[in-house]
């Protein structure tokens, strides 16, 4: 039994051999029931096409107007950006930086570096930037909080649509369908099978 | 009957789940710090989880949102527009505003604080258990920032000039706050330190 084929569950520590695991099929801890690795054959081309559409979505959420608000003949209009920078105009820039950040700025940073180690994974040319940029993925990915933002949204449009009519902008739209493909990417860049590729890759080199 | 990676002599990589001996320090694969268990893990999460508590008066005894409506300013706690909303007669809204900005943070850091002292017994019981109650608690984590994100699309949207304005009040920051702590102190926490009390308890027994 090789070592490498092993994984140590994340939350017992139960070893468990992972190698035979077929097309699509995923293993979870025999102990604890924690969630260990999914086996997809085109899983890093699946990470590139969602990757991909994540990218121009994200563009599009940025580009648009997200919200716009009316009542009493008044008329409001909000874009993305601005969900952040209001909270500066009103001198709160710890809570700008941090909406910003978890919305829009990490996110974008996390689609960026998950398609060039995808993209470099697929076209097998390893760099030296590969790992620090897949370590990179793993360790800000738990801190992208683009699916709250999408409930916050549906939870301020419940929250006034007594008060006035709110009608949802392109920007809206493009930002839902972010946060599924960008979801689906994130979910298709399994830790360990990834990690593998990464350590073949890098060994050839 | 399978082993744990610590009884083989091996510590596994949190970042990329790569096995190496336990006397390394760096992963060999993708260079991060290797424990075998997370340092220091039950104290680690217990002065977070105090932090997180502290911050939590302030989250709620400030004002989230200021209203300003026809020149009249009107300062809201979390919990005072959970009350709002039950006077105007939407109880259904007003739910999901209590479980997502009160039950759940509260319930997420009396678990975390439960299970630190689990963690502390040394003979376990229903580790596996109290293994999901974590995970669901990690789960939970950044899903309380929803109230911080409301707050930010009201201010951002409610700006009709002299008739209706939504200003963010300094609550939300202590808010964000306690989501932020919590969620460190959650991955702070070591599940696997049950784990290995509970296969401890049971070697002593076979003994």
């Amino acid at each position: 039994m090789s070592v490498s084929n092993l994984v140590a569950c994340p939350s017992c520590d139960l070893l468990a051999d992972v190698s035979s695991l077929k097309h699509s099929e995923k293993a979870n801890c025999a102990r604890c029931g924690h969630f260990l690795t999914k086996y997809m054959q085109d899983g890093t081309l699946r990470v590139v096409s969602y990757a991909i559409s994540a990218l121009v979505f994200l563009i599009l959420a940025n580009c648009y107007p997200f919200l716009s608000f009316k009542a009493s003949g008044f008329e409001s209009e909000m874009t993305l950006a601005k969900t952040a920078l209001e909270f500066y105009r009103y001198g709160m820039l710890d809570l700008a930086l941090m909406v910003g950040t978890f919305i829009i700025l990490l996110p974008a940073f996390v689609v960026l570096l998950l398609l060039s180690v995808s993209l470099s994974i697929h076209n097998q040319k390893p760099s030296a930037w590969l790992t620090p940029a897949s370590r990179l993925i793993f360790l800000l990915q738990g801190w992208c909080m683009v699916e709250v933002f999408l409930i916050g949204v549906i939870v301020s449009l419940v929250k006034i649509a007594a008060m006035a009519t709110v009608v949802m902008g392109i920007s809206f739209w493009a930002y839902a369908a972010f946060t599924v493909v960008f979801t689906l990417a994130l979910s298709s860049f399994d830790r360990f099978q990834t990690w593998k590729k990464i350590e073949l890759l890098m060994e050839g080199s | 009957m399978s082993n744990s990676a610590a009884s083989e002599g091996l510590s596994s990589c949190h970042l990329c789940y790569k096995l190496a001996p336990k006397s390394e320090h760096k992963c060999p694969r993708c260079g991060a710090a290797m424990h075998l268990r997370k340092t220091d893990s039950i104290q680690r999460t217990l002065a977070l989880l105090i932090t997180a508590f502290v911050l939590y008066i302030p989250a709620n005894v400030l004002p989230i949102m200021i209203t300003d409506q026809l020149g009249a300013s009107e300062p809201s706690t979390i919990i005072g527009g959970v009350l709002l909303l039950i006077k105007l007669g939407s109880v259904p809204i007003a739910l999901v505003i209590f479980i997502a900005s009160v039950a759940v943070p509260l319930s997420k850091m009396f678990s975390m604080l439960y299970l630190c002292w689990c963690a502390s017994q040394d003979v376990p019981i229903s580790v596996r258990q109290k293994t999901v109650l974590y995970r669901i608690t990690e789960f939970v984590g950044k899903w309380s920032m929803v109230d911080v994100f409301v707050v930010a699309i009201l201010v951002a949207l409610v700006n009709l000039g002299g008739l209706v304005v939504i200003k963010p009040g300094i609550a939300a920051l202590a808010f964000a706050g306690v989501v932020i702590v919590s969620m460190i102190a959650a991955e702070s926490f070591d599940p696997r330190v049950m784990w290995d009390n509970l296969e401890e308890s049971l070697e002593e027994k076979n003994d």
